[in-house]
């Protein structure tokens, strides 16, 4: 317990005086703020149903975090491999399922820092409705499973390929796959292969279960299983993908070639 | 005395190549034992074999008659000073030194990372941050580090490497001093005289097996010459 509070810490205190979470933060909240002001002050956009624009305003929360985890957790990991710390690491008695849950609380906690940044702005703009506590609820809850699993995905990339570059490029294809149905035109999603991805994507199904949530009312948990599944077992593959390159790091060992 | 490490007939193949062939060292507890070898004969890698940061192909170490089949089960028994030496360049000297204490769960953490700072000469930088060291700062820092968890055996991969004479003699004296509290030490440079000078017994290596071991005087009536120095004799077993 003790050593991942460490590996916690220490990664919370490089961010800090590096400077690097700070700048996402910086940037999280001047894109909200923006966001915010225009809609509720642009022409057009303010005519949206005040639903609607929450709606819009999830979407964006949840985008902004997964985008902002991926890059950073791409080289939490990596770092350690390429600025040769790794071996004086290893050579402590900490154990590697110590060392992944560490970073991992690093990385999640940053996602917890962008939330409580866009607790005001979802408070302001859902003024005057019911919906301020199943807002906060699920986007932290929806937002805290999709950025683990990306968390995962990127940690076991990391492990596999021991390169910040090469796991920020794979990390950022997928969410791009997997992030782009969801903002293709209905069209799209009626025909067959998009009704199917549309049906396994775990963005898009986050972004359905806020829909239905914020735009149609149906806030009980047992309402949205349909779109909740889906992100469960994303959650669930990502998990299972990163105790797959745990197993694989650990058989090949912390050096893997040199003379 | 015991054998606190023990080395069985170990090799280390990465697919054709043979890094390691065959190795067998025995070391007893309070040797201050030298590790020789030309570049690429297979120094570290055998090091990082018996710190347990690599799993042999072949063969069996044991740390203290524990078993190190590339883990850190002995993690708290050992100091090792590695080749890599990467730092986290944002930390203090002091906040490097605190972290690793805390993970090998040292119990009076100031005090002890105080009294190292002390030991390595560094107490008067100990608030600066790393990537403002010298490379001989640096190198003392990873010796505070190695020596966080007051380990039995200490091992050390060229660890002056780069040092002017000074920082070299300010190493010396401090392994001199630890050897004599009782550290085991394993000890590889290519710095001859420095080993000649501080070790107990040599072994030198070439190609990943081993070409001679002893002390310096048994090393010496086992050359045809009588009375060579540590370099001639490396040379002369170590050539092409």
């Amino acid at each position: 317990m003790n050593a991942i509070k460490q590996i916690w810490l220490k990664e919370i205190k490089e961010e800090l005086y590096t400077w690097k979470s700070m700048v996402w933060l910086v940037v999280t909240a001047f894109l909200f703020s923006f966001t915010t002001y225009l809609l509720l002050t642009n022409k057009e956009l303010s005519l949206l149903d005040q639903t609607e624009l929450l709606f819009l305003l999830s979407q964006i929360i949840i985008g902004v975090g997964l985008l902002i985890i991926t890059i950073d957790a791409s080289s939490i990991i990596t770092s350690e491999f390429e600025k040769e710390t790794a071996e004086s690491l290893f050579l402590s008695p900490i154990k590697i399922k110590d060392f992944i849950l560490g970073k991992f609380l690093a990385s999640f906690t940053l996602w917890v820092l962008i939330f409580i940044i866009a607790t005001p702005y979802i408070t302001v703009s859902s003024a005057g409705s019911n919906l301020v506590l199943p807002f906060l609820g699920y986007v932290l809850f929806l937002g805290s499973l999709g950025v683990s699993a990306f968390i995962f995905l990127n940690f076991a990339i990391s492990l596999l390929y021991r390169s910040s570059k090469n796991t920020l490029t794979t990390s950022l294809i997928v969410l791009l796959l997997l992030a782009i149905p969801a903002f293709l035109s209905s069209t799209f999603k009626n025909n067959t292969l998009g009704s199917f991805l549309g049906k396994v994507n775990p963005i898009d199904n986050i972004f359905g279960f806020l829909d239905n949530v914020l735009v149609d009312y149906h806030t009980r948990l047992i309402d949205n299983w349909q779109f909740f599944v889906p992100v469960i077992i994303f959650f669930a593959l990502m998990l299972l993908f990163l105790i797959y390159a745990v197993r694989v790091f650990k058989r090949r060992g912390l050096i893997q070639k040199e003379l | 005395m015991n054998n606190i490490i023990s080395a069985k007939n170990i090799t280390k193949s990465y697919g054709p190549q043979l890094a390691v062939d065959n190795l067998t060292l025995e070391i007893k507890e309070g040797e201050f034992f030298g590790f020789l070898g030309p570049n690429g004969a297979g120094k570290t890698t055998t090091i990082r074999m018996l710190t347990g940061i690599l799993k042999p192909s072949k063969g069996e170490i044991s740390l203290q008659g524990q078993s190190q089949n590339g883990n850190n089960n002995n993690a708290g028994a050992i100091g090792v000073v590695p080749e890599s030496r990467g730092f986290y360049e944002w930390m203090t000297g002091k906040e490097y030194l605190e972290f690793f204490a805390e993970l090998y769960n040292v119990v009076d953490v100031e005090k002890t990372v105080s009294k190292l700072l002390n030991q390595v000469g560094l107490t008067s930088r100990a608030n600066s941050t790393i990537k403002t060291y010298s490379r001989g700062m640096k190198q003392r820092l990873g010796l505070a580090r190695a020596l966080v968890n007051s380990p039995k055996i200490l091992f050390l991969d060229e660890p002056t490497l780069g040092l002017d004479p000074q920082g070299q003699e300010d190493i010396q004296k401090l392994l001199k001093n630890l050897n004599q509290q009782g550290v085991t030490i394993f000890y590889s440079s290519h710095l001859l005289t420095e080993v000649s000078d501080l070790c107990t017994r040599i072994a030198i290596i070439n190609r990943g097996s081993l070409v001679a071991e002893g002390s310096m005087a048994e090393l010496q009536s086992q050359m045809s010459t009588p009375g060579q120095s540590l370099k001639d004799i490396f040379l002369s077993l170590t050539k092409e």
